[in-house]
């Protein structure tokens, strides 16, 4: 089970003075079960690579497939393939439109041509996972909530088509640290309770290493590192400044420390890690 | 990723893109009086002739403003057509049954063709020189003497200002709107005319809750720089007449002048 | 000197949606003195974007008074005196440039308030070079970045000459790039125009730049300080929905472990040389 680009790329407007070239020969597969972060700076060409992952976008060369099912395709196998992914864009809570929560939750879910009390479980089901409470939201206009609340009640609308690959672009953007938090746990525990694979197109260096277990970095169109977040932040510090990018503060910390002359392992990719070696080398317990 | 131009401005630093924008549009008028006044094989030859001067000193492609022609193009055969098949007159050159097409009626059909032709061209050559925003300003200060009669001139302008600067803004929107909606499974395209407008309420209320938003954010941004209307307002670029303006408006009197004398002779 | 901004029991109360009196300022008293550059801080719907707008008089108290530059904001005289000396920048990029030319839109606020076509040029000329966008003068705004449109909304505030700038969360929807450029930006005004700043943002690592932060939760100031002394309380901050920086954390862990390091340590090369020094 994989979602697949092979020698994919993407040209914006050819054939005319604006044409712009966002991807370039990409190739990469994803499992079902991965953790995914996507990092590149504005332009990079990384909200056209998801666009390209999930079929909204189609490859001016190459291919994008789900299960082997290509997702250009107009049959109704390709539907099909594309309704197992979801897409989470960023300021989602900009597309809801229903009258209450429950109706916006549950559009996707009927598009599928879901009978009512499939629709029904599914929507109390993804409100759950966005700590939503049904009795409490469900009958409630979605405009009538709290930014974060919105946030959350359009992710629900896209939880609630059960998807086996879920793209989130941004999905903190514009949240204070709390919020963040929490919209983070939701995520985490759908990824661990479902098994599915997560997506997700950040700016933040600290999400990307707290959540991902795999990181792809983009740069003018093309892949420039894939693999685990740990070892490219501790490896390719200098190539990923060049090209916009940065490292969590705790690298910077470590280097900081151990510039002092404080003796530590060079592979710590973690605050707590550190936090528990300083006390270690300080004698504290 | 969307780039609309707006309008079909065609830049570029011409004589004619240089020109006061309201000189071009008085001018632009002027030459439609002209249009309307020619009734003769000269005067439309004279005609042709302005209208093949004026793209040349604008360095407009050609073919681009014979471009704007298109969009009416089916009217323009239609005309002739007409004109040219159910015409009155003495002298028939062919007939088939009570179709019968006469020279009177042919002539007067390719008049109205030309016409028409004539002042798409005229008129197109007005959009491709001047940007949106100019010809805001310009239509804005032509305006202005209307104030009196209750005319709201900056008002007018500055609505139409705001919606060239949100238009590109809203389309992006209305792009990412469809797309996310899309992912959800939305269909815009099967199911009869009903079905499909309640398809689009997906996307019609974010986008319009969308442009309520940004209508209000705006209005409190236009606020805080001290928007009061357009009282005591001043502008950065005014508008000046020079001497390439006066030589248009004397171009422009002349070939109203040449037009009526072919129509009428010396009077 | 008198301060630029100064607010006695400021208090805002509104009615919501569903008719519920909603108090969203609950007597704030503050000043802020001309050429600090003052970060404010809180979680959404802590109360600091409605402080903001009553800088600008855009909204007015419901008890209390605000004066800017001396001149009460309840007067309604004083009205536009007071928003020519303090621009504003809002959050969204989009949603604040009026015209469809940069060096139109920048010209927009004097333009507003008459001043002569000479004048006005230069004006818009020296605040475009000031946010170093003077080469992007003549372009459609809906093509720069997120980053550079923020910096035209700046521009257009310079030009309208105001001497305090209250910007309400400018890099919220920026990119990391943008967000620096940002607060490069007001830096640099703070210091070589020695314009006034009030920086809203939920970004730590912006408000550190600040010479003083303020910490806002429920409408009231939690509390306020020095960078350093707002990010060593680690733990009050977390409870209002903020963080600190992990050196902060750090710090604040070790101490908890029975370390002697010294209070007001935020930044890793801080904690480094306190660590390195016993």
């Amino acid at each position: 089970m994989s979602m697949k680009l092979e020698h994919v790329s993407y040209t914006y407007m050819p054939g005319t003075p604006y044409e712009k070239e966002a991807l370039k020969d990409i190739s990469l597969e994803i499992n079902k079960g991965e953790f995914v972060a996507v990092i590149g700076h504005t332009g990079s060409g990384k909200s056209t690579l998801v666009q390209n992952l999930n079929g909204l976008l189609h490859p001016t060369k190459g291919t994008a497939s789900l299960d082997g099912v290509d997702l250009a395709g107009k049959t109704k196998e390709a539907k099909q393939a594309r309704g197992r992914i979801g897409m989470v864009f960023q300021y989602p809570e900009h597309q809801l439109f229903a009258e209450t929560v429950y109706e916006d939750v549950a559009f996707g879910p009927k598009n599928l041509g879901l009978g009512q009390e499939e629709v029904d479980a599914r929507v109390k089901d993804a409100m759950k996972f966005v700590g939503l409470d049904f009795e409490t939201y469900a009958q409630r206009s979605p405009f009538s909530l709290s930014g974060g609340q919105m946030r959350r009640a359009a992710i629900a609308g896209v939880v609630a088509m059960n998807p086996d690959y879920l793209i989130l672009d941004e999905p903190s953007a514009g949240l204070d640290p709390g919020s963040r938090n929490a919209v983070f746990a939701e995520i985490m525990a759908l990824y661990k309770k479902r098994g599915i694979a997560i997506i997700m197109v950040t700016h933040s260096m600290e999400e990307a290493a707290k959540y991902a277990k795999r990181m792809l970095v983009i740069n003018k169109g093309q892949i420039v590192f894939d693999g685990k977040p740990g070892e490219i932040f501790l490896k390719e510090k200098k190539r990923l400044l060049e090209v916009g990018m940065d490292v969590p503060e705790v690298y910077k910390l470590a280097e900081a420390l151990r510039a002092k002359g404080l003796r530590l392992p060079n592979d710590i990719t973690d605050a707590k890690l550190l936090l528990a070696e300083v006390k270690r080398r300080k004698g504290l317990k | 990723m969307l780039d609309i131009t707006l309008g079909q401005y065609y830049p570029g630093n011409s004589f004619i893109h240089r020109l006061d924008p309201r000189t071009k549009i008085l001018t632009t008028l002027l030459l439609i009086v002209a249009v309307f006044l020619a009734n003769t094989a000269i005067g439309y030859g004279a005609l042709c002739a302005m209208v093949l001067f004026i793209i040349a000193v604008s360095g407009l492609p050609f073919m681009l403003v014979l471009k704007s022609v298109k969009p009416l193009l089916f009217i323009i055969v239609l005309t002739l057509a007409l004109h040219a098949l159910m015409g009155q007159g003495e002298h028939v050159l062919w007939q088939w049954k009570f179709i019968k097409v006469t020279e009177e009626g042919l002539r007067l059909g390719v008049q109205m063709a030309m016409r028409l032709i004539l002042l798409l061209m005229i008129s197109s050559i007005l959009t491709f020189t001047t940007s949106p925003i100019v010809l805001t300003d310009g239509i804005e200060a032509l305006l202005r003497p209307f104030r009196v009669i209750g005319v709201p001139a900056h008002e007018l302008a500055m609505m139409m200002t705001i919606a060239l600067r949100f238009i590109p803004t809203l389309m992006e929107e209305t792009d990412r709107i469809i797309k996310a909606q899309t992912a959800r499974g939305a269909d815009f395209d099967s199911g009869n005319l009903l079905v499909k407008a309640k398809n689009m309420l997906p996307i019609l209320v974010p986008l319009f809750i969308s442009a309520f938003r940004r209508a209000d954010d705006l209005a409190i941004a236009m606020e805080a720089r001290c928007y009061r209307g357009g009282e005591g307002r001043t502008r950065m670029h005014q508008l000046a007449y020079r001497a390439g303006d006066v030589m248009a408006f004397v171009f422009a009197f002349v070939m109203i002048g040449l037009l009526a004398f072919l129509r009428w002779g010396l009077l | 000197m008198d301060p630029v901004i100064e607010t006695k029991g400021l208090t805002h109360v509104y009615i919501d949606a569903d008719n519920n009196q909603v108090t969203a300022l609950g007597g704030i008293e503050m000043q802020i003195e001309p050429g600090e550059f003052v970060a404010i801080i809180g979680a959404n719907g802590s109360g600091k974007s409605t402080l903001a707008r009553h800088f600008n008089a855009l909204l007015l108290p419901t008890e209390g008074n605000v004066r800017v530059h001396g001149l009460d904001t309840l007067e309604e005289d004083n009205l536009w005196k007071i928003r020519q000396n303090t621009g504003m920048v809002f959050q969204n990029p989009d949603n604040q440039i009026v015209a469809a030319v940069v060096e139109e839109d920048v010209a927009f606020g004097p333009e507003n308030i008459g001043v002569p076509a000479e004048e006005l040029k230069q004006r818009v000329e020296d605040a475009l070079r000031a946010v170093d966008m003077l080469e992007y003068r003549e372009h459609a705004p809906h093509l720069l970045s997120g980053g550079q449109k923020q910096r035209v909304a700046i521009a257009g505030t310079l030009a309208l000459g105001s001497d305090c700038i209250v910007l309400d969360e400018p890099t919220a929807m920026l990119d990391p790039k943008g967000r620096k450029e940002i607060l490069n930006t007001m830096r640099k005004l703070n210091k070589e125009q020695h314009i006034t700043v009030v920086y809203i943002t939920h970004f730590m690592t912006e408000a550190m730049q600040a010479d003083r932060v303020i910490v806002m939760s429920e409408g009231k100031i939690a509390f306020q300080g020095t960078p350093k002394e707002v990010f060593s309380r680690v733990d009050e901050l977390e409870t209002l929905g903020l963080e600190a920086p992990l050196a902060a954390k750090f710090a604040f862990e070790l101490r908890k472990s029975g370390a002697k390091i010294p209070d007001g340590i935020i930044t890793n090369e801080e904690l480094a040389d306190a660590l390195s020094s016993r």
